[in-house]
C-alpha cells in the first residue's frame, strides 16, 4: 500500500515535469503570437515557421559548419529575428491600410512559403542533433528525487522560458519601445502624432517574437530529439490556442495559456487517454473560451468606434 | 547567318528527338510503383524505388517483356490514405495501366484497395502487413507476411528466446500498428507473457513523455514498438533521457537505417521479411545483394527485396498472358502451390486463396550501431 501511494506520487511529480516543461516551450511560442496581436491585431500565422526555422538554423551551424552549440544558438535567434523584421517589412507593412483579412491571408501565404521553402533546402526527413553536438551537461540529472527524474535541459528549458518572460514584461512596462508599443496597441493614429515612428516600433514587436519562437524551437529540437520543415504548423496552432485561452494581446496571458494547455495535454495523456491527448488539450481550451470568451486573463474590450 | 543556321538545325534536332522519346514512350509497358517517396517514410520509399527500379534495368537489359521496354511510374502519396486515393485513382483510370507495384503502408493499401477493386486492377503489395487486406479484394496481392504471423512471432521469440515476462506496448494510431499489438497480445495470452499496459499516439506527435512516464512506473522488462521508424527512435531516445532501462523491440516499420543515428537503441530488435546478411541465402539471392550494393552502395532492406520480386511478378504476369487486368489477376490467382511458385530473391513465393504469401519471419538487432541478424532466430 505504502509502496503503491509513493508510485503514483512519483508518477504525478514526473508527470508535472513533463507537463511544465511542454507548457514552457508553449509559452514561448505562444507570447510571439500575443504579442504581434496586442500591437496591430494580426495572428501572424508565419510565426509556427519562424520558429521552425530557428531550429533548422542552429541545427546546420552545429552539424554543416560544427560552430558550438553555444555560439548557434543566439546566431539562430538573431537570425530569426531578422527573418521577423523581414516578414513585416515583406508582406506585412504594404498592407497596413488593407482590410484585416488582406493581411492574414499573406500572413498564411508566407507560412506556406516558408514551409515549403525549408523543404526545398532541408528535404521532408525528420532531423535530430546529434548527440555530440550538445553540451553534454544537458542529459545528465539535476534532480533526482526517488523516479522522479530532472535533466538539466529541462532546468535550461524552464530557466531559458521564465528568463525570457521577466525580460520581456521588463521591455514591455520599463522602457520607451515598450511604452511606445503599449501605446501603439491603444491607438495608432494617435500614437505616431505623439512622434512614435509606428513602423519601427512594429518591426520591434516583430523581432522580439520571432526570437522568442526561435528559441522555443531550438529547445524543443533538443528535447525532442526531432525538427522536420512542417514542425511549426501544429506547434504554431497549438500555440495560437494557448494564446487565445490566456486572452490573445496579454504577454502574462499567453504565458499562462501555454502552461495550462501543455498541463492539460501532459495530464490528459498521463491518466485519461493518450490517443485523445490533444483533444483533451482542445476540449480544456473550448471550456475556457465558452466561459471566459476573452480567454483567461484578457480584458473584454469594448468596441472602439 | 552561320549562327541562325546552327539554331535551325538544332530546334529540328530536338524535335525529332523529341517525336522520337514520345515514340519510344508509347512502346513500354507502364508498371506503376506507389509508395511515400517523399516526408517522414521516404527512406522506406527509398528502398521500394531502388528495388524497382534494378528489376526493371535488368529486364530492359535482358530485352525487356515481349519487345517493349518496363517503365517504372512513381506515384508519391506520403503514406497518407487520401494521397493513396488520388495516386490509386490516377492509376485506374488509365488504360496503359495493367498492375500496380503498392502500396506500402497498411492505411494507405486500405484506402486504395476499393479502388483498384471497382477497375478491376490488380496490384502487388510489397509491404503491406495488415491481415484485412487480402480477404478484402480478389484483386490485391501482397509479397510479404501478415502482422497476424508477424505479432505472433514476436510475441514467441520474446518468451523463448529472450525470456522477458512483463510487456507494455506503445502502438500509433493506424492499420498496420493497431493490428500488429492485437496480433501480439493475442498470442502474448498463449505464451503467459503480461501486458502491463497499452499506451496511443499519433504520428505528429513529438512528445513522448506522458506515456512513456507511466510505462516507467509500471517497470516493465520490455517496451514494444510496433509503430514506424521516425517516431520509434524519438521514444528510445525519450525512454532514454527518463532514465527507463528496459528491452525495446519493434516489427518491419522500425526496420531502418534512421535507428542506427540513435545511441539509445542499441540492443533494440526488430522482425524483418529480408536479411542481407543471410549466411543461409540462396543464389539468387546473393547475386541480388551483390548487384544492388554495387548500384545503390547500401545493402538493400526488405522495401528494396519485396519490391523487386513484386515488379519481378507482374512482369512474369504481363509476359504470360498480356498488358489485360484481368487475364493478370488470374495469372497471380493460379500461382497457388509450392510447385508453381515464382523463384524471388526473398524466396519461392506463392498465393493463398486470399493472395496472400506464407513467408518467414528474421530478427536482426542492432548492435555497434549497426544492424546484424540475431544469433537465435525461430
Amino acid at each position: 500500500m505504502h509502496q503503491n501511494l509513493l508510485d503514483s506520487v512519483s508518477l504525478l511529480g514526473q508527470q508535472l515535469v513533463n507537463g511544465i516543461t511542454l507548457g514552457s516551450v508553449y509559452a514561448l511560442i505562444a507570447v510571439g503570437y500575443t504579442m504581434v496581436y496586442g500591437v496591430i491585431q494580426l495572428i501572424n500565422f508565419a510565426h509556427g515557421e519562424v520558429y521552425m526555422m530557428g531550429a533548422m538554423l542552429a541545427f546546420t551551424m552545429v552539424t554543416s559548419f560544427k560552430i558550438s552549440f553555444w555560439i548557434s544558438f543566439p546566431v539562430a535567434i538573431v537570425m530569426c529575428s531578422i527573418l521577423g523584421i523581414l516578414l513585416d517589412v515583406v508582406a506585412y507593412r504594404p498592407l497596413r491600410r488593407a482590410p484585416r483579412l488582406a493581411a492574414l491571408i499573406t500572413a498564411i501565404g508566407m507560412s506556406l512559403f516558408l514551409q515549403n521553402f525549408a523543404l526545398l533546402i532541408w528535404g521532408s526527413q525528420i532531423k535530430a542533433f546529434p548527440r555530440q553536438t550538445l553540451p553534454a551537461v544537458f542529459f545528465k540529472p539535476a534532480v533526482s528525487l526517488g523516479d522522479i527524474v530532472v535533466t538539466w535541459l529541462q532546468v535550461f528549458i524552464l530557466t531559458v522560458a521564465v528568463g525570457m518572460m521577466i525580460g520581456l514584461h521588463a521591455v514591455i512596462h520599463h522602457t520607451k519601445v515598450g511604452t511606445a508599443m503599449r501605446a501603439i496597441a491603444q491607438d495608432k493614429v494617435t500614437a505616431s502624432l505623439m512622434g512614435i515612428n509606428v513602423n519601427r516600433v512594429i518591426s520591434f514587436t516583430f523581432a522580439i517574437g520571432s526570437a522568442m519562437g526561435a528559441v522555443a524551437g531550438v529547445l524543443v529540437g533538443i528535447y525532442y530529439n526531432a525538427i522536420w520543415p512542417t514542425m511549426g504548423y501544429i506547434a504554431g496552432i497549438k500555440a495560437f490556442a494557448a494564446a487565445v485561452l490566456g486572452g490573445i494581446g496579454s504577454v502574462p496571458g499567453a504565458m499562462l495559456g501555454g502552461g495550462v494547455l501543455g498541463m492539460a495535454e501532459v495530464m490528459g495523456a498521463g491518466y485519461i487517454s493518450s490517443a485523445y491527448r490533444d483533444g483533451i488539450a482542445y476540449a480544456v481550451m473550448i471550456l475556457v473560451i465558452i466561459f471566459k470568451p476573452s480567454g483567461l486573463l484578457g480584458k473584454s474590450t469594448v468596441a472602439k468606434v | 547567318m552561320k549562327g541562325k543556321t546552327l539554331m535551325k538545325s538544332l530546334a529540328l534536332g530536338l524535335l525529332v528527338l523529341a517525336f522520337a522519346v514520345t515514340a519510344f514512350a508509347a512502346d513500354t509497358i507502364k508498371i506503376p510503383v506507389a509508395s511515400p517517396f517523399t516526408g517522414q517514410l521516404a527512406s522506406f520509399g527509398e528502398g521500394v524505388k531502388n528495388g524497382a527500379m534494378l528489376k526493371a534495368e535488368e529486364v530492359n537489359a535482358a530485352g525487356g517483356v515481349n519487345g517493349k521496354k518496363v517503365e517504372i511510374v512513381l506515384g508519391d502519396e506520403l503514406c497518407d490514405p487520401k494521397e493513396a486515393a488520388n495516386v490509386a485513382t490516377k492509376f485506374a483510370a488509365d488504360s496503359d495501366v495493367s498492375i500496380v507495384v503498392g502500396h506500402l503502408c497498411s492505411s494507405a493499401t486500405l484506402a486504395a484497395l476499393p479502388i483498384y477493386k471497382d477497375a478491376k486492377l490488380p496490384a502487388i503489395s510489397p509491404a503491406s502487413t495488415n491481415p484485412t487486406i487480402g480477404k478484402s479484394s480478389p484483386y490485391y496481392f501482397r509479397n510479404v507476411y501478415m502482422d497476424d504471423f508477424q505479432g505472433s512471432f514476436l510475441a514467441k521469440y520474446v518468451k523463448s528466446v529472450k525470456g522477458w515476462e512483463k510487456i507494455t506496448i506503445f502502438y500509433e494510431t493506424n492499420d498496420y500498428s493497431i493490428g500488429l499489438k492485437d496480433a501480439f497480445i493475442a498470442e502474448a495470452k498463449n505464451q503467459g507473457l503480461k501486458i502491463l499496459g497499452t499506451e496511443a499516439y499519433t504520428n505528429e506527435t513529438t512528445d513522448f513523455t506522458p506515456q512513456l512516464t507511466k510505462f516507467r512506473a509500471m517497470k516493465p522488462d520490455a517496451l514494444f514498438i510496433p509503430g514506424y521508424a521516425p517516431q520509434g527512435t524519438l521514444i528510445v531516445a525519450q525512454a532514454a533521457k527518463l532514465g527507463m532501462k528496459v528491452g525495446f523491440f519493434g516489427a518491419d516499420g522500425i526496420d531502418d537505417a534512421m535507428m542506427l543515428e540513435n545511441p539509445d537503441a542499441e540492443g533494440l530488435f526488430v522482425t524483418t521479411p529480408f536479411l542481407a546478411d543471410n549466411p543461409n541465402a540462396s543464389d539468387v539471392t546473393k547475386a541480388f545483394v551483390k548487384g544492388y550494393k554495387a548500384k545503390f552502395g547500401v545493402e538493400p532492406n526488405w522495401f528494396a527485396a519485396n519490391t523487386y520480386d513484386a515488379v519481378g511478378m507482374a512482369v512474369e504476369a504481363i509476359k504470360n498472358v498480356g498488358a489485360d487486368r484481368e487475364k493478370i489477376r488470374g495469372y497471380l490467382a493460379g500461382i497457388d502451390s509450392p510447385g508453381k511458385a515464382y523463384v524471388g530473391v526473398t524466396g519461392p513465393t506463392y498465393f493463398d486463396a486470399n493472395g496472400d504469401v506464407i513467408k518467414g519471419a528474421f530478427v536482426k538487432e542492432i548492435k555497434g550501431g549497426k544492424w546484424i541478424s540475431s544469433q537465435k532466430q525461430l
